[in-house]
């Protein structure tokens, strides 16, 4: 530990301590207002360190942790995406009949292990990093303990997730028994690299155990059964968070993992990762046809989503690492979007996530209502908007690979999810029901810090939509890091 | 000493089998101690003493005694004498004290043997453990930290006693206000319902 080996660690130093200040002033004074700007302050600060850390890159911290080009662009992302989430959580913590500022603690701490994950480069990091991500999500997910539906989420997602990390744990422990390392880069060189390589049943079962661990963070199918209940329960900010920054640094974790070794995934674990996509966006997409409520509509189409970044990811070469951040980020823009206006939205102590809520809702609130739909184009893959981008990026670098079977299940599955999303979008341009049956319009003040928030997230999913180069040479740069 | 090991996992397997087997909750506990002992007596016999240590120290020791204190507080009531009776039938006890005999009679044997006790290559001092942890781990003991931290904030939020909000800010506690506030607690607890599809 030298002075260099804590400026590369000062954006985690920063956002841990960040989160003991926090608890600290609980102690002192509750202020729900004092805990929110604390938190805000400290994200902001850990972005600023970025920079330091920059200098002091790339570097190895004690061979748990790696600061690289490609750690520091996707810690940037996350501590956006946190902030984004805070921004829009404060008015509905506002409103809730709680002790509000615990959650902005949580919320510090499940960064910090979202953190720990993008730039760990062993199985002990990589198992810490998960485990402060799911135990403060466990407090996040359950943080309205009066009301059924959160509680109901929480104990589902504390068994479902205590459960996979003893897969995840007993596959490290068979993995290490097999290759007598720990190292995620050696590690991969054993199941890289084709003709297949030598690794005794032991170490494929470790391989499998440590898959279905990692496969349960991402909701992938088979392992997706949790996500609906739970995105459905859990507070709308915390959902946020569950789909973009716990998913998104499990992805770039299993991005670095896999695409670090210069070989191709070996034919067993290439087949996994197959099935695992194909399933995925077959049922993500299917299940979401019926939904009637849109959280576990979302919740649906989050699965799929996953589905798509596993094929990018099983794309070889630098296009696969780039065309899976570029999918990645514009899945969390887009996803925090519809969240983030799903929360404005949602006044008053009841959310408003039936479908019928957003029936004729254009005719109340044509702004959010637009931004809404952009948002759920956006998701289908429509031109203009930062998800055709990255659905263009993830088919040009899965076809230059010859993924067609899942390039041909990507094409299926998204014009069937298509579907869906426009029967959200019909809801919300229909004609409002009979005046009899609708209560006079709600008036809706959208929160300075919410709408700000807003803001950039539409602007920055019509930017990536129509002028993506300045940030496609940013992941080029940061690729570059990696291979 | 493959035996001792092979003996003491058949051990831990099958009082973890019973241990999730089991209705009654103390039962249920004093399988659990006896796996955890029999795990301590495995890491022994594999050369580490000191995780050996911790685990009867941490696990059978502190962490057991918490969960009978629970269990024990939340059987206060007209049936607590009846239930602390059922725990001295033999039906309860002759089980876990049958696996545990087995684990003595390997403790005992491994004094008698005296040197050669450990199957792994060699054995792991408490200051190897403690040079690792403190040298090339030491970030992992502070995200271990970090990971309690989060726990503790969680489990403080989540169990804490129904407030609401109006009394915490008047800071007024009165009778009237609180049943309130449980009442509240309790219909939420009622109205339960699941919404799985």
């Amino acid at each position: 530990m030298i002075a260099s080996d804590l400026v590369a660690l000062s954006p985690l130093i920063v956002l841990s301590s960040t989160a003991v200040v926090v608890m600290l002033s609980i102690a002192i004074r509750r202020d729900h207002h004092l805990a929110a700007l604390l938190a805000f302050l400290g994200l902001a600060a850990a972005l600023a360190s970025l920079r330091f850390a920059a200098a002091a890159s790339p570097r190895r911290v004690t061979g748990l942790l790696l600061v690289d080009g490609y750690s520091l662009f996707y810690s940037a992302v996350l501590l956006l995406s946190t902030a984004a989430v805070l921004l829009l959580a404060f008015a509905y913590m506002e409103r809730q009949q709680e002790h509000r500022e615990e959650f902005y603690c949580l919320m510090l701490l499940a960064a910090c292990g979202a953190l720990v994950l993008v730039s760990s480069c062993h199985l002990v990091s990589l198992f810490l990093g998960i485990e402060i991500l799911s135990v403060s999500l466990y407090g996040l997910i359950a943080y309205l303990r009066f009301q059924p539906l959160p509680l109901e989420a929480g104990m589902k997602y504390l068994v479902l997730a205590a459960t996979s990390s003893a897969f995840l744990l007993f596959g490290m422990a068979l993995l290490y028994s097999e290759t007598g390392s720990m190292e995620l880069s050696s590690l991969a060189k054993s199941y890289m690299g084709t003709p297949d390589p030598a690794l005794g049943a032991v170490g494929w079962a470790g391989t499998i155990l440590m898959l279905t661990g990692i496969g349960f963070k991402l909701a992938v199918a088979p392992f997706h059964l949790w996500t609906p209940d739970v995105y459905q329960g859990a507070p709308l900010p915390v959902t946020a968070f569950v789909a973009t920054v716990s998913k998104g640094s499990v992805f770039a974790l299993l991005l670095r993992w896999f695409h670090g070794a210069d070989s191709t995934v070996s034919a067993p674990v290439y087949w996994a990762f197959v099935t695992m996509a194909i399933a995925s966006m077959l049922i993500g997409n299917l299940l979401a046809l019926q939904q009637e409520n849109v959280k576990r509509l979302l919740a649906y189409s989050s699965i799929a989503h996953m589905g798509y970044l596993l094929v990018a990811f099983l794309a070889a070469g630098p296009l696969g690492i780039q065309a899976a951040t570029y999918y990645l980020i514009a899945y969390l823009v887009t996803m925090l979007g519809v969240f983030g206006l799903m929360t404005v939205l949602s006044t008053g102590e009841e959310e408003h996530c039936e479908l019928k809520d957003y029936r004729g809702l254009f005719w109340q609130h044509p702004v959010i209502s637009g931004l809404f739909a952009a948002m759920l184009l956006s998701l289908a893959g429509i031109p203009l908007t930062a998800g055709f981008l990255g659905k263009f990026y993830v088919i040009a670098a899965a076809a230059s690979s010859s993924l067609w079977l899942p390039v041909f299940v990507l094409i299926v599955s998204s014009t069937i999810g298509i579907y869906y999303y426009l029967r959200v979008i019909v809801a919300l341009f229909s004609l409002p029901a009979e005046a009899g049956e609708r209560e006079e319009p709600v008036r809706l003040t959208v929160p300075l810090e919410a709408s700000f928030s807003l803001a950039a997230l539409v602007i920055l999913l019509f930017v990536f939509g129509l002028y993506p180069t300045p940030f496609w040479a940013l992941i080029q740069t940061m690729s570059a890091s990696l291979g | 000493m493959a035996f001792i090991f092979y003996a003491s996992s058949i051990v831990a397997v099958v009082a973890t089998l019973l241990t999730i087997t089991r209705r009654n909750a103390i039962h249920a506990l004093l399988y659990l101690v006896v796996s955890l002992l029999a795990i301590a007596i495995d890491f022994y016999v594999m050369g580490a003493p000191f995780v050996a240590a911790l685990e009867l120290i941490i696990y059978a020791g502190a962490i057991m005694v918490l969960f009978v204190f629970v269990v024990m507080m939340l059987n206060i009531g007209e049936h607590a004498a009846e239930t602390e009776l059922d725990v001295f039938r033999p039906r309860a006890w002759l089980g876990p004290g049958l696996l545990a005999a087995v684990l003595l009679a390997e403790v005992a044997r491994l004094v008698s043997l005296q040197s050669g006790a450990y199957t792994g290559s060699t054995e792991i001092s408490s200051k190897q453990v403690a040079v690792a942890l403190f040298g090339p781990y030491v970030i992992g003991v502070e995200l271990a930290s970090l990971l309690l931290t989060a726990g503790l904030v969680g489990a403080y939020h989540l169990g804490r006693r129904a407030v609401s909000r109006e009394e915490e800010i008047r800071g007024v506690d009165t009778d009237e206000s609180r049943a309130v506030s449980r009442g509240a607690a309790v219909s939420a607890g009622a109205g339960r319902s699941s919404h799985a599809a």
